[in-house]
């Protein structure tokens, strides 16, 4: 047994919720129900008009949570950096949008907001001051596509290390740890026409140990797999690829003293009780190993290869996630 | 990905103003997994039985009561088209669609910072008017 806490994010539930099976509270209910401690919520997808939440809608939320007794542990923003098609938005303009954001955070009592791969690095700096006052902590997420060796993320490090603050630091979301490509996405793709010969060279470099990241986002792909590119389809799913990185755990080392949450990203739980592509039992292990103490947080995405016709289930999946980091830690 | 969520089922109907049908109407939710607001909406096409409808017939509503036209949308930051909300493709035609099955293809075009290109849902559904 460690200090490692559990949490889930509702980023797991966004299919039930968009069909209006679930409302936000019953997210709350379904997760205090199985004994979870903690909550990520994405403003932006249940809290409405956000990052200018009603009053109201803010008490609302302290009810639900208080009722339930979960903690809110973290929740995921964006600052909509494309909000005009004529052009970027202003170091000023995005600097706003995240002072707002670190606000809506302080009055939903949030300790910590995610920022998404990607956000523009030059708004830290000035923001810091605000979420020193606020007690909220800016951390910026590592992400399969985007992680360490990206030049956007590897700014952001740099800035963090420099800075050397409490309040800038790190999510790290497991799918870097992915040790085969989810067959869920394989066999979605499939069904829109994927050439099988794409997959199997996809699954036979995860086989050889080797990240598809460095193959997938290339401009040119190597020639064995390019000859194998029929379709959009085909192309689309090497581009996907790259989202599932390969890395070894070790890569955090340098990180570890910023990392402030961890995504347990999962696309699909097997009968076994583990997850199909990442290693949940390896990975807790390393993290019990270098002392982490703060929250996992569940965060199912395998809703989006849901194959037509079939109905989606986020909450048993979620269920079982929980049940085999409950396991482990 | 998220084109499930493009046509609401059974959405298409004629919408009648004063006595008289001015066009028709279908329903749609964000084909992302968060709400943005209108002006980050890059693009939206219709096509009914294989033909394109002209852009400057598509209005877009999120109430039934304001609606904006594509070219208005491109800075429209105010109103925010909430995740899981469905919002209202209006197309201007007199006299709607004839009566019977008609196939839709409706295509949503949204801006994501942390995605180079906009990004597309789409999804072609047979609906009866």
């Amino acid at each position: 047994m460690s200090n490692i806490k559990r949490c889930v994010s509702l980023y797991s539930y966004q299919d039930e919720y968009a069909r209006g099976k679930m409302t936000l509270e019953d997210c709350i209910k379904e997760l205090a129900s199985i004994g979870v401690e903690g909550v990520e919520i994405i403003s932006d997808q249940m809290l409405w008009n956000a990052p200018d939440v009603s009053d109201e809608d803010i008490a609302n939320w302290h009810r639900i949570i208080r009722e339930n007794g979960i903690t809110p542990v973290c929740n995921d923003i964006y600052i909509n950096t494309v909000l005009y098609k004529n052009r970027r938005l202003t170091q000023k303009e995005n600097l706003a949008l995240l002072k707002k954001e670190l606000h809506l955070a302080h009055k939903l009592g949030i300790p910590l907001v995610r920022l998404v791969s990607l956000t523009p690095t030059d708004i830290i700096e000035d923001a810091l001051p605000l979420a020193e006052e606020l007690n909220v902590v800016m951390a910026l997420e590592v992400h399969g596509g985007m992680a360490f060796d990206n030049p956007e993320t590897k700014k952001f490090t740099d800035l963090m290390f420099k800075l050397n603050s409490p309040y800038v630091g790190l999510v790290v979301d497991t799918g870097i740890f992915c040790r085969k490509h989810p067959r869920v996405s394989t066999a979605f793709f499939l069904n829109q026409g994927l050439n099988p010969a794409v997959a199997e060279y996809i699954d036979n470099e995860f086989a050889k140990g080797k990240d598809v990241e460095a193959i997938s986002h290339q401009r040119v792909l190597p020639d064995e797999l390019e000859s194998q590119i029929r379709s959009w389809v085909d192309r689309e799913y090497v581009l996907f690829a790259g989202g599932y990185e390969n890395h070894d755990f070790s890569v955090l080392d340098p990180y570890l003293p910023f990392i402030k949450h961890f995504h347990g990203k999962f696309f699909e739980m097997t009968e076994e009780g583990v997850e199909y592509s990442v290693p949940y039992k390896e990975f807790i292990d390393y993290l019990k190993e270098k002392g982490y103490n703060g929250y996992i947080a569940s965060e199912y995405e395998g809703g989006r290869f849901a194959l037509p016709g079939t109905e989606i289930d986020a909450v048993t999946q979620v269920r079982k996630h929980q049940e085999m980091l409950k396991k482990y830690i | 990905m998220f084109d499930n969520y493009v046509l609401s089922d059974n959405s298409l109907k004629n919408v009648k103003k004063d006595g008289k049908t001015v066009g028709y109407e279908m329903r749609t939710r964000i084909t992302y997994y968060r709400g943005i607001p209108l002006s980050m909406v890059h693009d939206i096409l219709v096509e009914v039985d294989d033909q394109p409808v002209p852009r400057e017939n598509i209005r877009f509503s999120l109430d039934g009561e304001l609606y904006f036209t594509l070219d208005e949308m491109a800075t429209v930051t105010f109103y925010k088209w909430e995740y899981g909300q469905e919002g209202i493709i209006f197309v201007e035609q007199e006299g709607g669609l004839s009566e019977g099955e008609h196939k839709v293809k409706l295509t949503q075009v949204t801006r994501v910072a942390y995605i180079p290109v906009p990004f597309s849902g789409t999804q072609t559904k047979t609906m009866a008017v």
